[in-house]
């Protein structure tokens, strides 16, 4: 057989189980077929293989993202207000005052992400008064960087039918001002869908909206050497439009789907086990709807994640509040043995370590009654009590990391108000994690950060500092990891706890030929300069998808 | 959460079709001890109640001339009981102090019970008395293997009434009462004859009888394991059955499936972590629990026992006893299952149940 396509010359860093070096590749039919020097695949050069000449660039397998949301991110980037979560309260207006002198009346503003830092300003009838000056005539729905929480204004509460008179739905909170108890236009959890939900049906021709934002998603992904991701909560409209765009070629890289358990905030009718009944329709070379999303707790910023220790005291939750699981251990447990006996893992969201406990109780309840079964991923998985993090093991559990979202920023200082000095400090235990044999894998949540660059990821993992600087200081600085490891946890690792290794995740004879080039050797230059790292050209399938001008 | 005394005892009456309900339910609703029963019938069902002269009807609801109420179940359960509560406050209907249900002939019963067990609209004020099930002792050894309803309906009651025994040969008793051995094992069966039956030893067969006594508890924990339960392995050789022990398994293959099992602890245990174990058990395996019923010795009473039951993955909130019924303080629990391994039950109630000293008994 011969090669289509040979790189020769390069620095191949193959994350191979040696994790060795090689300076050729050789591919065929989208495959790598053979690695090694330039004189080793020298043989498979036939009449029409092209040869690329790497100049002794760095070559790497493709890299995984384990958790995005990308139909969102690409929503987000081609048709939404982009805010940006260090903006101010008054920084946030301005950008809406921007926007609403731009639009036709009733029009929408919808976008994100304010900070959680603002979430303090949210919690008083003036927010609502704010956002109304700034947008008398539009309504406006901006998501938060936990997009947990929405922030509206008067005008979108009128088309969303609610008042201060409303009730809470169900896991929801439509926050009142404590003195005149006046919707603040902070929805909080499920009631978030009541704006999404208002949103949505002035959308003409989502179907089209989905697959445009699906293919701008995957674009964006390709431009940071992404060619594998797991979507975190993929509801119907999202698998039809992934579906569709697989049908057309144009899906450059493995989706992993997780479907929802439960309706989720963005407001769909079909999930749970009606979608999971539907799953096979939307299975295809590239789409592996073989993950379930379930919730246990909401985000700590918020005060919903379900936390071991109290809170620290405030006015609206008192001294002693813990948050509180969404799921009870039974419950759960039901839930992940329905998702074996169907041949599916789950994506477990644990935001505290409360939930992460009771969540390695349920996956030890579904063992002990049903015996070994699938894997399972605990995603955000940052709180962890000491005594859990060997249970990750001993339970075949995956910590499906967030780097990008913890570093000192202004998520953290919202954090760090939220939760008492001693807990707030031990966060992410990663080099524990690695120590305890713990398969880690990480994650985006784009759009939950503003775009899925997984190079701030591996700084972040690296140094625990901000690679962006601006916010000083490292996160528990004795949990950080050297590079060779967090390179394995953003492609090796992540490929077996999305499913995709027998695919994916190594530069190796027989894997997909995922590979991406990097503008630097990643091991010559120092942890602070990794996330300037730039993908120069990514390669899906042995089909170039990105390269850069 | 414990049963309010006070509330108004509902007895489930349910068979598969042509088992003799109807007329069981006929019998009974003439014999004056009963006149203050109201009867909810489901509306598939085929009470005949022409001959019972009808004195007063209000839309679905009629008073018949012994004074009991009969109305047909519109909606659901719950609706018509909270509609016939608030007929009796308007003066609209007289007042009544037991309910009984007649459940069509196809259904399986577990959703009802689960209604009256657990749901917070009908728990207050009404409370599951038991469940009878009719079985036609002609067919019954065939229904109970070619229709799952029939199995769930014997499996789940509190007493099964053998009709047509009068007209049944002798070895179509016998191989029924051995299917039924194996369905709802230590559960009494009253061979019925017309369906005539004493009402007294089918309605206060439950947990809670007027007086807050356990009457049944020793009918279900099978007497013979009290002292010794490895007795009940020999139970299928037992003199008077000689005939069941040949019987053809083709005709008894539930008994591959449905198992009775019963678990027994020493000590008393922790109720937060054996109820623990029991929502565990719910959520793991609810679909293959029939029934189960038990006493429990918990470590903060021991004195007062307390009384689980459920069907399937719904339990009725635990009665406490004022006393044990019997000599034997041990934990003792029955499990009719269907495909449930009893290591299971064991291992998981040391590990979840935080119980020691735990013995587990198949019951064939």
């Amino acid at each position: 057989m011969k090669a289509d396509l040979i790189f020769i010359n390069g620095s191949v860093y193959t994350v191979d189980a040696a994790r060795s070096w090689a300076s050729s590749v050789a591919v065929a039919d989208g495959k790598v077929i053979a690695v090694g020097t330039d004189t080793q695949t020298d043989s498979l050069k036939g009449p029409s293989t092209r040869t690329v000449d790497l100049r002794g660039r760095m070559m790497m397998p493709g890299i995984i993202d384990v958790h995005n949301h990308h139909t969102r991110g690409g929503q987000a980037d081609l048709y939404e207000t982009n805010i940006s979560p260090t903006l101010s309260f008054e920084q946030v207006l301005a950008v809406v005052r921007k926007r609403a002198s731009e639009i036709a009346p009733d029009e929408w503003i919808s976008g994100g992400i304010w900070g959680s830092n603002i979430v303090s300003n949210l919690y008083k009838k003036a927010a609502r008064d704010a956002l109304d000056t700034a947008s008398p005539d539009n309504p406006v729905m901006l998501r938060d960087d936990s997009q947990h929480s929405r922030w509206v204004n008067s005008r979108a509460l009128k088309f969303m039918g609610v008042g201060s008179e409303t009730p809470d739905p169900e896991d929801g909170e439509i926050v009142r001002d404590p003195d005149n108890g006046e919707a603040t236009g902070l929805l909080l959890e499920r009631a978030s869908t009541l704006a999404e939900t208002a949103l949505a049906k002035t959308v003409k021709d989502a179907a089209g909206r989905n697959m445009s934002s699906t293919r701008r998603a995957v674009q964006i992904l390709n431009s940071f050497g992404v060619t594998g991701y797991q979507d975190a909560n993929t509801m119907l409209p999202y698998l039809q439009a992934l579906s569709a765009l697989d049908a057309k070629g144009e899906l450059t890289a493995w989706c992993v789907a997780s479907l929802p358990a439960h309706q989720p905030l963005m407001g769909t009718d079909v999930f749970g086990d009606e979608l999971i009944a539907r799953r096979e329709e939307f299975r295809s070379r590239h789409v592996r709807p073989d993950f379930v999303k379930i919730f246990m707790d909401g985000v700590p910023t918020t005060k919903t994640a379900s936390m071991i220790e109290p809170y620290t005291p405030d006015q609206l939750y008192g001294c002693c509040f813990r948050g509180e699981a969404l799921v009870s251990i039974p419950e759960l447990a039901r839930w992940i043995a329905k998702c074996e006996e169907h041949g599916l893992s789950t994506k477990i969201h644990c935001a505290g370590d409360g939930a992460v406990r009771d969540t390695l109780d349920a996956i030890d309840v579904v063992r002990s009654f049903n015996g070994p079964g699938r894997m399972h991923q605990i995603a955000h998985a940052g709180f962890i009590d000491p005594a859990d993090i060997p249970r990750f093991k001993s339970l075949d559990v995956i910590a499906d990391l967030s780097p990008i979202i913890w570093y000192p920023s202004p998520i953290i200082e919202a954090i760090q108000a939220a939760i008492p000095e001693k807990r707030s400090s031990r966060y992410w235990p990663n080099r524990d994690l690695l120590e305890a044999g713990v398969l880690m894998a990480a994650g985006s949540d784009w759009p939950v950060v503003s775009n899925p660059d997984p190079w701030l990821g591996i700084e972040g993992m690296v140094t625990r500092r901000n690679p962006k600087g601006g916010f000083p200081g490292a996160l528990w600085p004795e949990q950080a990891l050297d590079l060779a490891d967090v390179i394995e946890i953003y492609t090796r690792n992540a490929a077996r706890a999305t499913g995709l290794d027998v695919l994916t995740g190594t530069i190796e004879a027989g894997k997909s030929a995922d590979l991406i080039i990097i503008d630097r050797n990643l091991f010559e230059i120092q942890s602070d300069e990794l996330a300037d790292a730039r993908v120069l050209s990514t390669y899906f399938e042995g089909n170039l998808v990105f390269e850069r001008d | 959460m414990m049963t309010n005394r006070h509330s108004i005892p509902v007895t489930v009456l349910t068979g598969f079709l042509g088992s003799g309900k109807t007329t069981v339910l006929n019998r009974l609703l003439s014999d004056s001890r009963l006149s203050d029963t109201a009867v909810i019938i489901n509306e598939f069902g085929e009470i005949g109640l022409d001959h019972l002269l009808v004195t007063h009807s209000t839309e679905n609801l009629i008073v018949l001339n012994n004074g009991c109420l009969c109305c047909t179940v519109r909606g659901d359960l719950v609706q018509t009981l909270c509609e016939l509560e608030m007929k009796v406050s308007s003066g609209e209907i007289p007042p009544f102090r037991r309910v009984v249900i007649e459940t069509t002939g196809l259904a399986d019963p577990a959703p009802i019970l689960h209604t009256l067990m657990a749901d917070p609209a009908v728990t207050p004020r009404w409370h599951l008395e038991g469940v009878i099930a009719t079985v036609d002792a002609v067919n019954g050894a065939h229904t109970l293997v070619a229709h799952e309803e029939a199995l769930k309906q014997a499996a789940v009651a509190d007493r099964i009434l053998l009709t047509k025994s009068d007209i049944a040969s002798a070895d179509e008793l016998t191989a029924v009462r051995y299917q039924l051995r194996g369905i709802a094992p230590g559960t009494p069966i009253i061979e019925t004859i017309d369906g005539t039956v004493d009402p007294a030893a089918i309605l206060a067969v439950g947990l809670y009888d007027a007086a807050g006594k356990i009457a049944d508890v020793r009918h279900w924990l099978l007497r013979e394991q009290q002292n010794d339960g490895r007795n009940i392995a020999h139970h299928h050789n037992h003199a008077g059955h000689g005939k069941a022990a040949d019987h053809p398994h083709d005709v008894n293959r539930h008994d591959d499936r449905i198992r009775a099992h019963c678990i027994i602890v020493e000590e008393p245990v922790s109720w937060t972590s054996f109820s623990y174990w029991l929502e565990l058990l719910a959520a793991m395996r609810g679909e293959q629990m029939l029934r189960v019923k038990g006493i429990v010795a918990v470590s903060d009473h021991p004195e007062q026992p307390l009384v689980i039951h459920g069907v399937q993955h719904v339990f009725h909130p635990p009665v406490k006893l004022e006393k044990w019924p019997s000599a034997d303080r041990r934990t003792r629990v029955v499990f009719i299952t269907r495909d449930l391994q009893i290591e299971e039950l064991e291992h998981t109630l040391r590990k979840f149940g935080k119980a020691d000293r735990v013995s587990a008994l198949a019951v064939p």
